[in-house]
């Protein structure tokens, strides 16, 4: 495996890296809940797939709960449907901002059928010590080859980006310390 | 954790469907593709081919699809072994995937499992 020869500083800390999930669900869990999952070394905060959603767990104005299977994998994704009830979102968002999130939210899970294929984005989080996303959009794709591109796109870019990523490059905040960057969120 | 333990579908050609394969198992979960060569609305069963492979598919769970003669489905499901060796594919998920390029398709299978066990074998060592 190439790893760490790349000249060029890049972070993927805060980037949906696009990873397949086989890929995603072997990533290396936190050291502790303040650090991020990491793969190769490099912290993973956010990641986009690209699957058939296989399972569907919905509970009203609490969350949605699925599953996305690409092929090599099946993710399992939340998606957080409780920003007019939860006390600790009302503490540190705005009432307008709590609405425009629901109503995203409430837009994401529509989409949200088992059958379709999505394209989901989120934050790599932890679940019973596995990996989840924590959804921040989904969106529904119709294309028949887009399964097959996303496939292509991120073969490609473990080859040619993330692979070559320098771990002390990767934290994008500067330091360059190489160790393992606390998560911001 | 038990509604996130459901097996991904692992990716499959028609020819892998052959008893002599060894994806051919009681309970296997794979995703398949092939054009409907005959549907059965009474029994529910849907006949794909992909060039000389065929594979029975048994589409009961499937409720809101709609199946054309001549068009090309993507199920995904469990292999079910029938005691005359036959393999039929109880689909939990299928979809129509009119347009799909499948040459573009085969060649990316073979990419993504030459990666993945790339991967898996960098992993091990």
């Amino acid at each position: 495996m190439q790893q760490n020869k790349n000249p060029f500083p890049i972070s993927l800390h805060n980037t949906h890296v696009k990873l397949l999930a086989f890929d995603l669900l072997t990533l290396t869990p936190p050291i502790s809940p303040n650090h991020s999952f990491t793969r190769n070394s490099i912290p993973i905060t956010r990641a986009e797939t690209v699957g058939t959603i296989t399972l569907r767990d919905h509970k009203p104005f609490k969350f949605l709960r699925f599953a996305i299977d690409d092929g090599t994998g099946c993710i399992p994704c939340i998606l957080w449907l409780n920003h007019m009830t939860s006390p600790h979102l009302a503490r540190r968002r705005s009432p307008q901002d709590l609405c425009l999130l629901a109503d995203a939210a409430a837009r994401s899970a529509e989409v949200v059928k088992v059958g379709n294929v999505a394209r989901v984005r989120g934050r790599v989080t932890e679940y019973k010590g596995g990996v989840q996303i924590t959804v921040t959009d989904v969106i529904s794709e119709r294309d028949p080859n887009v399964e097959v591109l996303h496939w292509v796109e991120c073969v490609n870019l473990a080859r040619n980006c993330y692979n070559l990523v320098n771990v002390s490059s990767s934290s994008g905040s500067g330091s360059g310390s190489g160790s393992v960057v606390p998560k911001l969120n | 954790m038990a509604f996130f333990e459901g097996k991904s579908g692992a990716l499959v050609s028609l020819q892998d469907m052959r008893p002599s394969s060894p994806f051919f198992k009681q309970g296997t979960s794979v995703r398949i593709i092939g054009k409907l060569h005959e549907y059965s609305s009474e029994t529910g069963l849907a006949t794909v081919i992909d060039g000389n492979d065929i594979l029975k598919v048994s589409t009961e769970h499937l409720k809101d699809l709609k199946f054309q003669v001549g068009s090309v489905y993507q199920f995904i499901g469990e292999l079910l072994i029938r005691t005359d060796n036959e393999g039929v594919l109880q689909a939990h998920v299928g979809r129509n995937v009119d347009g799909i390029d499948l040459n573009l398709y085969h060649q990316s299978l073979l990419l993504l499992k030459q990666f993945q066990a790339n991967h898996l074998n960098n992993s091990a060592t």
